[in-house]
């Protein structure tokens, strides 16, 4: 018990000192930016950023490519992947804004498992594979990380960046349509392919955890933000507490 | 629909809760895997009042427990996610439970409305604080007889004073109760001299210098587990209600006629059917609850969808008349010494 008064005795302290800090402004981080201009936050940047460009490019291939197995669906995928090119070209000036050269070898690198499992799904017409892949686990890293990193964005990349929030949970809220109307006759494969890919994702969080720690992008926050946005897809898709929480197991084992 | 932010006691009760209700990916990790677990929506129910009118509720865990209150950053998101969960789950009215409260509060948490693409309305939330001070005040006037205490005559201490709870009970014991004597002990003595003021009586005293003078001890501040007291200075028969969180008074005394009476909990007249409160440890989990989970449903039932208790020192004569005619309508009572366990021998 005491250790936890020691700590509320620390957290007053801890407050008293955030309102001196805060006193000069009412944007509620900006005490915590870090230094855009040093050569640490550029090195990272360049990963990061490329991450990010690579990122929105294979949406874009994506959503293209989930469009041939349900021509139907064609003219509302082919709106979406057009907005992930348009996205493309907002982080490309955030980069270029910073002075950074995006380290494309890297993120090819970065994203080239996963793009594989979506290849091969895509090539077997495993349509709620690719779905979960595209539009429910990379659309959910791309939120949690983008929320994380407006607020420690510089102003520039800030603007952008919520822009771009806004689009992508449109192409989440897509996957999560669909999954929730095939619900039924999906739900075997979903399971099977969360297990594949989740994993996935939380080593691509793990592996850019110092570069994002050195754009203040902390891991802790970037993986609750990732499980928010992924257990609120599935709450909407219509799995309930035990299946989620056998799900997000794939993350955390 | 009404809402109440809850969390474990501690990190091992938590797994354990977890475990119960299935959700085996956090039950199995480590405090660093909490940290990153997202609030969670447990339970619903719905609830009907003494008078006929139902509601609906939902409890959120916000996946806190007290072990991470020394970390600043995931107190304040685990605080703000829940929030930001009970709107857009459209609840009207959320109660902050436990030490969600406390860490809105200590964190000066206001300055933090935009969650995501959420902007947190305040409206929507109520500390519950007014309620628990209603409470803890109808507690001391039922009990203190009990264990004969003549309140007209006795001697109250106040810990914790001039807190949004403590400067509510003083407020009220002084207008209200009529007791003999109020002592006021807090650490800062600016708004004790203020408090006294706006009483226009009461003496300010030091813990050491209060605890042998008082009939009645009411704790709204935690008590350091290193302070020593000295249990034969106190009198006689002596009430001590904790209205702390958490509630370790009876760690701390012990002995005859020294009756500890858990403060700020209330018993509803039914069963509610839920499972929430077995895990926050009450003695009748089915009907008995935090006062400030209950000033929430009380809300609700009442339609009164606004942020009822807010802030510090803005709890008037009025809303805790208001609060406390309405929890007595809808089925609500204070618990009583005769609902615990009696007091250990030394």
């Amino acid at each position: 018990m005491h250790n936890e008064l020691k700590a509320l005795l620390d957290m007053q302290t801890l407050e008293s000192n955030k309102k001196q800090n805060s006193l000069d402004s009412n944007d509620q981080l900006s005490s915590n930016l870090p230094d855009f201009t040093t050569e640490a936050y550029k090195d990272a940047y360049s990963r990061i950023n490329a991450i990010v460009i690579e990122g929105e490019q294979e949406a874009h291939d994506n959503y293209i490519a989930i469009a041939t197995l349900i021509p139907q669906e064609s003219e509302e995928l082919t709106k979406l992947a057009k907005m992930e090119l348009k996205h493309k070209r907002g982080f490309t000036a955030c980069g270029k804004n910073l002075g950074v050269e995006a380290d494309m070898v890297f993120a090819k690198e970065f994203f080239s498992k996963l793009h594989g499992n979506f290849g091969v799904a895509l090539e077997k017409g495993n349509l709620t594979t690719c779905l979960l892949i595209q539009a429910i686990l990379i659309e959910a890293f791309a939120i949690s990380a983008y929320h994380v990193y407006i607020r420690v964005a510089d102003p520039f990349a800030k603007k952008i960046t919520q822009g771009v929030v806004k689009d992508e949970y449109l192409h989440l809220n897509y996957g999560q349509e669909w999954l929730k109307a095939n619900l039924d006759s999906c739900k075997d494969e979903l399971i099977k392919a969360n297990k594949e890919n989740l994993p996935l994702i939380k080593k691509m969080l793990d592996q850019v955890a110092d570069d994002a720690s050195a754009l203040a992008m902390d891991r802790e926050e970037l993986m609750e933000e990732f499980m928010i946005a992924y257990q609120d897809t599935l709450v909407e898709i219509g799995l309930d507490n035990r299946e989620i929480a056998r799900m997000a197991m794939a993350a955390i084992s | 629909m009404f809402g109440l932010i809850g969390h474990s006691t501690s990190f091992e009760d938590a797994k354990k809760k977890a475990s119960l209700l299935g959700f085996d990916h956090i039950a199995d990790g480590d405090l660093d895997v909490w940290c990153m677990a997202p609030p969670q929506l447990v339970e619903n129910v719905v609830v009907k009042s003494a008078v006929g009118i139902t509601i609906e509720g939902s409890y959120i865990d916000s996946c806190f427990v007290p072990e991470m209150l020394s970390r600043f950053k995931t107190a304040r998101r685990k605080v703000l996610n829940a929030m930001e969960l009970a709107q857009k789950k459209g609840i009207n009215i959320t109660a902050l439970g436990g030490f969600t409260s406390i860490i809105f509060e200590n964190f000066n948490l206001l300055q933090h409305k935009q969650i995501r693409n959420t902007s947190l309305d305040w409206e929507k939330f109520t500390t519950g604080n007014t309620h628990t001070a209603w409470v803890i005040c109808r507690q001391l006037e039922l009990n203190a007889p009990k264990v004969g205490i003549d309140i007209k005559s006795a001697t109250v201490a106040v810990v914790g004073a001039t807190g949004d709870i403590g400067s509510a009970v003083c407020r009220w014991l002084t207008n209200k109760t009529g007791i003999g004597e109020l002592l006021m002990v807090a650490r800062q003595q600016e708004p004790l001299i203020a408090l006294q003021k706006e009483l226009d009586g009461g003496s300010i005293k030091n813990l050491d210098e209060a605890l042998p003078l008082a009939d009645i001890v009411v704790w709204v501040a935690s008590m350091p587990k290193t302070m020593e007291i000295d249990v034969q200075n106190l009198k006689k028969p002596c009430l001590m209600i904790d209205g702390g969180y958490p509630k370790n008074l009876d760690e701390k005394f012990q002995g005859n006629d020294i009756h500890i009476l858990k403060g700020g909990i209330v018993r509803f007249y039914n069963d509610i059917g839920w499972n929430m409160m077995e895990l926050a440890e009450m003695e009748n989990p089915q009907r008995e609850m935090f006062a400030c989970f209950a000033e929430a449903m009380i809300l609700e039932f009442e339609k009164c969808h606004t942020n009822f208790s807010w802030g510090r020192n803005n709890i008037t004569l009025e809303k805790m008349e208001f609060i406390g005619k309405a929890s007595e309508k809808h089925g609500f009572s204070a618990i009583g010494l005769d609902k615990q366990k009696k007091p250990l021998a030394v």
